[in-house]
């Protein structure tokens, strides 16, 4: 097994006017999607996050408010997975509510400094 | 962090959102006064908006105590914020913001904030319909879309009614409170009403694709047992008739439809499936409602709908009772669907012959002219007395006259048991 990384970005957490009806039925689906692959060992748990925060950029430590990204391209949480390979973990990445209202999900290899036969891609 | 095993098949209390959407709006606009509602919509949708992120992979151990934290902190942030932009209640502008906050969404005024709210929206200058809009919306927490898809009507009409909503609310400057036994009694009947409304929206809806909406029946119920926690300023014995009515009517929701979405006949209905611990509710609530000495509407619809709800079979309800109770219910509010009912009651009660007299008696009633149920139940009752081409295009007409997929299929279905 190796670790992959999802980067979940926009989708329902930045989209305005939802109900609140319709942010539980969207949280189920959530809990729906990440418990099976917990119940598999999978994961232990993600790194949901606020969308506030602070950017800091370039030689000068520029501070501004909030993330540097449109609200489409938001990060708004990640996920470290267990899998054999990237395409398990992209076809595991495919029933993820995230794609519902316009999100978008990542899936990264992580790197491990240890383990030489890990180097590049998989 | 917490082993893989409990991660697994989360689950949040149900209507936890609305739940708190409704106890949020209400707490704040007591708290910044209804001329600040916009704000107070806007910090409790950004509440909701967070929790919902933050737990998108569990949820937390108290999920109202973190709903409750998040919008404290971002009600003071806003108190802060627009101090100077906007007008805010005398008191709200000295220092010791916090406290304040804190006492108003405690879970000690929860039920006091929730009151006020409803009682404020059911104001005699505005409409029974913008009572229940307004009631959906903000204690309810259905967005403008829902309520204009529960009620068949567009969006924009439900906007102008929320936007009548707001501006009288502002007129009052402030909720009114629970303590105020004056305003409370003036206002109640508007309620009661409004909350049937509810009700009766979620138990046979103008919403063609889900003609029952067993969420707006649990809300009717849970405002209804809110009145009870009203100390001494409400009528208790016509708030308990009320909750009684919605008990009975609510355990019977789960036969209402039969696996196909279509509407099942009384008599087809499979009793063992109704509510038992709804029905026990109601009983009590009926018994509470009894202390009155003054019988009203609540009274004599619950006394009904508990016959129906305690009867082991159509055959072996207590049809004289029935009968009874909508002789009196017509004399305080003669309303043609009552006669109806009253018409199907009787031909239980004397036979088909005698409830067929009574049902072409009100014939010539226009607001029955176009209610599907009519026709249906004119001919159900010639079918009864076994003339089959009569009531062939009574039910026809019915079908012509039906407002969703559930009606339709179910007088299509009788149609088709006719053999004719």
């Amino acid at each position: 097994m190796a670790k992959f990384m999802y980067i979940f970005r926009g989708g329902a957490f930045v989209t305005p006017g939802l109900s609140p009806s319709e942010m539980q039925a969207h949280l189920a689906k959530w809990y729906a999607w990440a418990g099976a692959l917990a119940k598999e060992g999978r994961h232990s748990g993600g790194n949901p996050l606020h969308n506030g925060g602070k950017t800091i950029r370039g030689q000068e430590r520029m501070v501004t408010d909030g993330p540097y990204a449109e609200s489409k391209d938001l990060v708004t949480g990640s996920l470290i997975l267990e899998a054999t390979s990237l395409e398990e973990a992209t076809e595991l990445a495919l029933a993820c509510p995230v794609f519902e209202m316009g999100g978008s999900l990542e899936v990264r290899p992580v790197a491990d400094a240890n383990d030489e036969a890990a180097g590049g891609a998989r | 962090m917490r082993p893989p095993v409990e991660l697994a098949d989360h689950q949040l209390v149900e209507d936890l959102f609305r739940r708190e959407s409704g106890h949020l709006v209400a707490a704040l606009t007591r708290l910044f006064g209804p001329s600040n509602l916009t704000l107070v919509e806007d910090v409790v949708q950004d509440a909701l908006m967070a929790a919902m992120q933050a737990w998108q992979f569990e949820p937390p151990r108290d999920p109202k105590a973190w709903i409750l934290q998040t919008a404290r902190n971002r009600a003071i942030d806003v108190l802060r914020r627009e101090r100077r932009r906007v007008s805010l209640p005398p008191g709200l502008d000295a220092e010791g913001e916090l406290g304040v906050v804190a006492s108003a969404l405690s879970p000690a005024e929860e039920t006091a904030s929730e009151l006020a709210m409803m009682f404020s929206i059911c104001d005699g200058g505005l409409g029974q319909e913008t009572h229940v809009t307004l009631i959906l919306r903000w204690l309810c927490g259905l967005s403008p879309q829902e309520i204009a898809r529960a009620f068949l009507v567009d969006t924009q009409t439900i906007d102008r009614r929320l936007h009548r909503g707001r501006a009288r609310l502002a007129e009052l400057g402030r909720l009114h409170d629970v303590e105020d036994a004056d305003q409370m009694r003036a206002r109640e009947p508007s309620v009661h009403q409004a909350l049937y409304l509810l009700f009766s929206e979620g138990y046979h809806g103008s919403d063609s694709t889900h003609p029952l909406r067993p969420g707006l029946c649990a809300d009717a119920l849970r405002l209804a047992e809110l009145l009870l926690l009203a100390g001494r300023s409400t009528d208790h014995v016509q708030a308990h008739a009320l909750a009684a009515l919605f008990c009975f009517d609510s355990a019977r929701l789960p036969t209402r439809l039969d696996d196909d979405g279509i509407f099942l006949p009384l008599a087809e209905q499979d009793r063992a499936r109704w509510d038992r611990s709804l029905i026990d509710r109601g009983v009590v609530h009926l018994a509470e409602a009894a202390a009155g000495d003054r019988l009203g509407r609540w009274h004599l619809e619950a006394g009904i709908a508990c016959e129906h709800a305690i009867a082991p079979s159509v055959d072996e309800t207590d049809w004289a009772r029935i009968v009874d109770l909508y002789d009196q219910l017509l004399g305080l509010n003669p309303s043609p669907v009552l006669a109806l009912n009253r018409a199907l009651a009787v031909a239980q009660l004397r036979g088909v012959e005698a409830g067929r007299a009574a049902l072409v008696a009100l014939a010539h009633e226009e607001k029955l002219v176009g209610y599907p149920f009519f026709w249906a139940a004119r001919a159900d009752i010639e079918r009864r007395a076994g003339r089959p081409t009569e009531a062939r295009p009574l039910y026809e007409r019915a079908v012509s006259l039906s407002r969703s997929r559930a009606e339709r299929r179910a007088y299509e279905r009788r149609i088709e048991q006719l053999g004719v």
